[in-house]
């Protein structure tokens, strides 16, 4: 029998540190440093307790984790990667806005 | 079930050393990155990529797979012995279930009884209570489920412990009711949903990032939608007011007059729903009616004659 769930959409401040940490398969340090490293939009509370965090914001970490594993890559060149794959996305997504194909 | 050669994957040979797979792996994890790669099978192929690298980087299974798959070749029909990894210990390191979900029914086989052991900190028995790992999927979706918020069906693999503590890749349905007003990129997340619990821990989290399918006739940008309204040309001309499809059900659009060809009309909240919904955007193509009867050429030639118009004229053409 199939299950019948209610999804909840994670919009902005869904997410605890703790629970952005386990989705990233990581240790809370791992993104409290990541934080501090300012590789998301806006500069940290000063308290990571009080720190509340996005479903862009754990997409965006989890491609840092990924490029940071496979590629042995510096958080910041990993960081950089990935805004630069945002903005090739977002690109895209204009592109296809306009009737083009992007590829 | 068929043996999967990990070395012929990862383009290396039998006794590459770990630097050497290191540096195939980067090099195929480059060339199949889902985000850049233009090859059409490159999720798929970086999965067997990853699946290869996890054996192959790791001592222990490394050791395994070479006694077991010394006589076989990529392809072969495959079954392990009983207990064929019988003096082999398997500390677990690198990937978890939550990413051997991805791999292979023969990656399950082999080293499948290990997961269950894993997971952060987790040592077996002595009373160990561990959260169950986040699963992490991507799904596509209809636009008019983001609109309506309705429910979908989606189909998932997900790796699950049998009676004999073996961890085996099994699909299974879920009935999600897809939160009103979701955006492409967005993710949302079905509490409990994730891999078990170990000793009673609870179970993680399935977080689904989502994605639109391609539409026919729309086109998606953030909440706002596009989409091309086909005009005759006397209703771009002398105004009109048409009917048209929208994701949410049909609306008359007024078409002011002397419209020109690419106009963008826009029609205030009517993309996705949300605080504040997106608008939806109608861009105006002009089409011709053919000139295939005797009277339609007339009243073409009506206008040739009596319309001082100039199509070129300030338009460089």
């Amino acid at each position: 029998m199939t299950e019948k769930l209610a999804a909840q959409l994670l919009e902005e401040a869904a997410l605890t540190l703790e629970e952005v940490a386990a989705g990233c398969r990581v240790e809370v340090d791992w993104v409290i440093a990541r934080v501090h490293d300012q590789v998301l939009a806006g500069p940290p509370d000063p308290d990571p307790a009080h720190w509340a965090f996005s479903g862009a914001d754990l997409l965006r970490l989890r491609r840092i984790q990924s490029l940071e594993r496979d590629f042995d890559a510096d958080p910041m060149l990993a960081a950089m990667v990935v805004d630069l794959l945002e903005e090739l996305a977002r690109l895209r997504a204009r592109l296809r806005s306009a009737g083009l194909d992007p590829d | 079930m068929e043996f999967k050669d990990y070395y012929q994957i990862l383009g290396v040979t039998r006794n590459a050393g770990a630097d050497e797979i290191k540096k195939a792996f980067r090099k195929l994890a480059r060339k199949y990155h889902p985000d850049v790669s233009k090859e059409t099978d490159a999720e798929l192929r970086m999965k067997e990529v990853n699946e290869a690298y996890a054996v192959l980087s790791d001592p222990e299974k490394r050791a395994a797979y070479d006694q077991l798959g010394r006589d076989y070749r990529e392809g072969q029909e495959f079954r392990p012995p009983p207990d064929w990894d019988a003096g082999f210990e398997f500390s677990g390191s690198g990937f978890s279930t939550a990413e051997a979900a991805d791999f292979s029914d023969f990656f399950a086989e082999l080293f499948g009884h290990m997961g269950g052991a894993r997971g952060r900190g987790a040592h077996p028995g002595g009373g160990f209570r561990a959260r169950g790992d986040d699963h992490h999927a991507k799904i596509l979706l209809d636009l008019e489920a983001a609109y309506r918020g309705d429910t979908r069906t989606i189909t998932l693999r997900a790796p699950r412990q049998d009676a004999s503590g073996r961890v085996v890749l099994a699909e299974h349905d879920l009935s999600v009711r897809i939160p009103k007003g979701v955006r492409e990129g967005q993710v949302i997340r079905l509490a409990g949903q994730g891999a078990p619990g170990l000793g009673g821990g609870p179970p993680g989290d399935l977080y689904l990032e989502v994605h639109f399918e391609p539409h026919p006739r729309y086109r998606v940008e953030g909440r706002d939608i596009y989409a091309t309204l086909p005009v005759a040309p006397w209703e771009a001309a002398l105004g009109a007011t048409v009917k048209t499809r929208t994701p949410d059900g049909n609306v008359e659009v007024r078409i002011p007059p002397d419209s020109s060809g690419g106009r963008r009309l826009r029609l205030r909240g009517r993309g996705i729903p949300g605080d504040p919904p997106g608008d939806l955007y109608l861009e105006l193509e002009i089409r011709l009616p053919p000139a295939d009867s005797p009277r339609a050429r007339e009243l073409y030639e009506a206008m040739a004659r009596e319309l001082a118009f100039d199509p070129r004229n300030n338009s460089g053409g």
